[in-house]
């Protein structure tokens, strides 16, 4: 049988959007070449020319296979077995010709559209491959049944319907069972901070709108000034630039540090962005974390594999100081390496005036905040000597300039310090209870060390306190404030709409892609509790449906043989009845039924004389024949059902 | 018994020849206890079709040519005073005939026409105040001209509504007229009818008919016939007496056709010939327009 031609455009577009949703595993060279096949075979066939034969298209297939596999390297496993089934379905549409060759394609297809669950757990996404499995559940019944429009329709329906409860039956219920093989890494640029800070990575970072984490409290959340979220630990510095030191790096867990006779008392959870990085968010020092999730050295939580999907964890911890782990800590963060010579000569001096460490502190915020220093996020590009043209000369600079500056002059004046990277402040949405912290609320801050402790300092306050207080853009001047925005979220009634979403995406994150083991268990043990009450309401359920299909029963009883047989034959003649005349009598439309299948003549006859005398003879025996013939001749029956259908 | 009727209707259709269906009908009428009106244009053979109908069922029977001047005494019969016995004697008149063949009902006066109407529906004639019983069985076999023929006059509704049956011959086919000049012969055609029903075959016959099966479903579905009619004002409605002769002739019907039920066909079948001039008194034989509409318009679904 030839393949009907609406189906391969369906499949056509299908495979297109498909190839849209897994563009992440894509090359762009291997997207246009496959989007240009696919369109090729659309206008083709749109425009009624026959496929491809079957031997150019195994030419075709192997040379762009040998391709992709020349590309191997560059795109991962996982993405090269993504392309290489992709090429195997583009390839068979283009050579499809019987029905019969479409039949492993809809299979494919249902694993396609499974995989791009691996590249997204967006909700929207997640909507949109729902609609690609309806269409190619629609196509699969095309398939099938390519003459019955009704009957697609309805069994896509049916289908759905089935499937729903099913798929919530087993996200609810059916145990987390771990991944049976370790999905290769995508190779995927990371975003967010990174292991460098020089001044102008966290300027990029300021104008990206993205979400980096949610987070909620149990209670009250924190004001905004104790929102410092820490994140990475910049220690090294080479007169220019901080890096993390290669002992933050390696996997070793903070030592216990519920030794230090701190007491819990902050509680909450992050639901954090897919980053690729290993680091993820705290607030101050925590204690105890669970998932794939540890706290390593220095107070940093980390993953234990890069962030590549929304992971959410539960942070217990204290909002008090971080002790020294190791004398090694300090010796690091004295460093102050070469250059900057009138830097060094400040904070030599500064020292001479104050003793002590807070005292210093607290002078280096007054020469902030009473010298002529700005607060901008287009600073002026800084030479060789970074941090002497930004204190003595430019005096214009964000959060990483400051930082950077005040963790050196603390250095030179013999205090370990180091600059700290992460996010500042956030958005708190109260009706939803969650904190949205944004790409743009990236800070960096300064920690120092006295008395075997690390305190909190951030310079930016000095110079603009509402940067803390508030949020990134009261800090700025107008027009820096514009510049900040694209133009579409100007509109009023359009940024409702993306915030809105936007915690309609945190419920999604918060109930779908953060139900574990844990809820699982919980919704068991619920279960377990109310077992009674869930069995009552079981069983009246149950017992309902039961007295409704009683009850249509007892509405719909045959009254007599006579309305019996006429029951009988209507339902067992179904949709044959949609070409009887209405006022045709059974009788003849069956004779008629006779006349046009002579082939099953002597059946319909015999049908008819045990019908009329049931329904005219109030015959029980008849009725019993009737529905004996009904029974024996279904298939016959169901062939002419089919017939009729197709005329 | 059935077979013997077969016989006579396989022989009537030798006699009128291509009507077959009227004359399954005419014969129906007859089991079914009714009278039967035959209405044609002149020399279509309706009074050979109630003759050969009188003359096949065995029965006494007795013509009246209708005319304008025919009065109720000539068809009844009257007292006429013998002077040698010096008493009132009756003579009876053709009425007191098992069949009454009643040629051009239409042409008689109104008066003439409404005392045929007393006999046949009470099957008794009275006469100066004495009541006189009819034979058993009476039929009256009437043929009638279209109405807009000259020197009739119409048969009132109640007493078109006393005929159970109202067929009409009509032209017969090219085949059938080949044949029937074919076979032209001085002889009348009646000599053809060698079977013959006799009375007690045709009690029997006539006893059987009410004992026919006609189902509630059935049953539902003539009411529903009926009742379109009462619903609808373009036609005069129908009447218990009217669904009464339906579904007494769809079950002589059936008894032909040789069933001991009645289906929905057969009522399908005489309705047309039983409503018809009853919906509209003024309609001629030929259509069933009336009839037609409702069985289109009425769902059967048995």
């Amino acid at each position: 049988m030839l393949i009907p031609a609406r189906l391969v455009t369906i499949w056509a577009v299908l495979q297109l959007g498909i190839l849209l949703l897994l563009q992440q595993a894509f090359a762009v060279w291997m997207m246009a070449l496959f989007a240009s096949m696919l369109v090729y075979k659309l206008i083709t066939h749109l425009s009624g020319r026959p496929a491809i034969g079957l031997k150019l298209v195994n030419l075709i297939a192997a040379v762009i296979a040998i391709a992709l596999m020349f590309n191997l390297r560059q795109s991962g496993v996982l993405n090269f077995m993504l392309q290489i089934l992709l090429l195997a379905a583009i390839c068979r549409l283009l050579a499809l010709k019987h029905s019969y060759d479409a039949r492993q394609l809809v299979w494919v297809h249902y694993f396609l559209i499974g995989s791009c669950f691996v590249m997204h757990q967006d909700m929207l996404v997640a909507l949109i491959i729902f609609f690609a499995f309806t269409v190619n559940l629609y196509s699969h019944f095309y398939l099938f049944a390519p003459s019955a429009v009704k009957v697609q329709w309805h069994q896509t329906g049916r289908s759905l319907l089935i499937i729903l409860p099913l798929w919530l039956g087993m996200f609810l219920l059916f145990p987390r069972v771990p991944p049976f093989w370790q999905i290769p890494n995508a190779k995927i640029a990371s975003s967010g901070l990174s292991d460098t800070l020089d001044p102008g990575s966290i300027e990029q970072l300021v104008r990206d709108d993205s979400l980096a984490f949610r987070a909620e409290f149990d209670g009250a959340p924190p004001s905004q000034d104790q929102l410092y979220w820490r994140s990475y630990l910049y220690e090294d510095f080479d007169g220019r630039r901080w890096q993390v030191n290669a002992v933050r790096k390696n996997r070793n867990r903070m030592p216990n540090i519920t030794a230090t006779g701190t007491t819990d008392n902050m509680q909450y959870r992050i639901i954090a962005e897919a980053s690729r990085q290993y680091n993820l968010f705290a607030l101050a020092l925590p204690s105890k974390v669970n998932n794939d999730v540890y706290i390593g050295s220095g107070g940093l939580i980390k993953s234990n594999k890069p962030v590549s999907q929304r992971i959410s964890y539960q942070v217990t911890g204290a909002n008090t100081l971080i002790a020294l782990a190791t004398d090694n800590e300090r010796d690091i963060n004295l460093d102050v390496a070469e250059g900057n010579a009138e830097t060094l000569n400040f904070a030599r001096q500064l020292a001479k005036q104050h003793s002590t460490p807070a005292a210093l502190v607290q002078a280096i915020s007054a020469h902030f905040n009473q010298q002529d220093y700005y607060y901008s996020l287009t600073p002026p590009m800084l030479g060789s000597n970074s941090i002497d043209e930004f204190l003595f000369d430019t005096r214009t600079g964000f959060c990483s300039h400051y930082a950077s500056a005040t963790a050196l002059i603390l250095r030179a004046a013999g205090v370990p310090a180091r600059v700290v990277g992460g996010y500042q402040g956030g958005v708190w949405h109260p009706q939803q209870g969650y904190l949205a912290v944004r790409q743009r609320e990236a800070h960096a801050w300064v920690e120092y060390l006295y008395e075997d402790q690390w305190h909190l300092y951030d310079p930016t306050a000095a110079v603009a306190p509402e940067r803390i207080l508030d949020s990134l853009e009261s800090a700025l001047t107008l027009e820096q404030q514009q510049m900040l925005m694209s133009g579409w979220l100007e509109l009023e009634l359009l940024q409702n709409l993306r915030l809105q979403l936007m915690h309609l995406d945190y419920y999604w994150s918060v109930w779908v892609l953060g139900f574990n083991d844990n809820n699982q268990q919980a919704i068991w043990r619920n279960l377990r509790q109310h077992i009674t009450l869930i069995a009552i309401t079981f069983t009246t359920l149950l017992a309902l449906i039961f007295a409704g299909f009683v009850f249509s029963w007892w509405r719909n009883r045959p009254l007599n043989s006579t309305h019996a047989a006429t029951l009988l034959i209507q339902r067992q003649l179904g949709k044959l009845l949609q070409s009887k005349a209405a006022n045709q009598s059974m009788s003849a439309f069956l004779r008629q039924l006779s006349a046009q299948h002579p082939t099953q003549r002597d059946w319909l006859i015999l049908l008819t004389l045990s019908y009329e005398q049931a329904v005219f003879n109030n015959d029980t025996h008849a009725l019993k024949s009737l529905q004996k013939q009904l029974k024996c001749n279904s298939k016959r029956l169901k062939i002419l059902r089919r017939s009729i259908k197709n005329t | 018994m059935l077979t013997q009727l077969h016989n006579v209707e396989r022989n009537l259709n030798q006699v009128i020849l291509g009507k077959p269906h009227q004359i399954r009908l005419a014969l129906c009428c007859l089991l079914a206890e009714g009278h039967l009106l035959l209405e044609d244009l002149p020399g279509m053979g309706k009074t050979t079709l109630a003759h050969a109908l009188a003359d096949s069922l065995g029965l006494s029977y007795r013509r009246v040519q209708f005319t304008s001047d025919l009065l109720p005494g000539d068809l009844v019969g009257m007292n006429i005073y013998d002077s040698r016995s010096q008493q009132f004697r009756f003579q009876a008149g053709p009425v007191f005939s098992q069949v009454l063949l009643a040629d051009e009902i239409n042409r008689a006066s109104p008066k003439t026409q409404s005392a045929l109407l007393e006999a046949m529906e009470e099957k008794q004639v009275s006469i100066d105040g004495e009541t006189r019983a009819l034979p058993k069985p009476f039929f009256v076999i009437a043929t009638q001209n279209p109405l807009f023929h000259a020197g009739t006059s119409a048969l009132p509704e109640s007493q078109l509504d006393r005929f159970m049956f109202r067929l009409s011959l009509g032209f017969p086919d090219r085949k059938a007229e080949h044949l029937l000049l074919q076979r032209d012969s001085s002889n009348s055609r009646l000599e053809l009818l060698t079977e013959k029903l006799d009375l007690d075959q045709l009690r029997t016959l006539q006893q059987q008919v009410p004992q026919i099966n006609a189902s509630d479903s059935l049953i539902d579905y003539l009411l529903s016939l009926v009742e379109a009619s009462r619903q609808r004002n373009d036609m005069l409605p129908l009447s218990p007496r009217a669904s009464k002769a339906i579904l007494r002739a769809a079950k002589a019907f059936a008894l032909i056709n040789n069933r001991d039920y009645v289906n929905a066909d057969d009522v399908q079948q005489v309705f047309p010939y039983v409503a018809e001039h009853r919906l509209d008194p003024t309609s001629s034989a030929q259509e069933s327009r009336l009839s037609t509409l409702i069985l289109k318009a009425t769902p059967c679904s048995i």
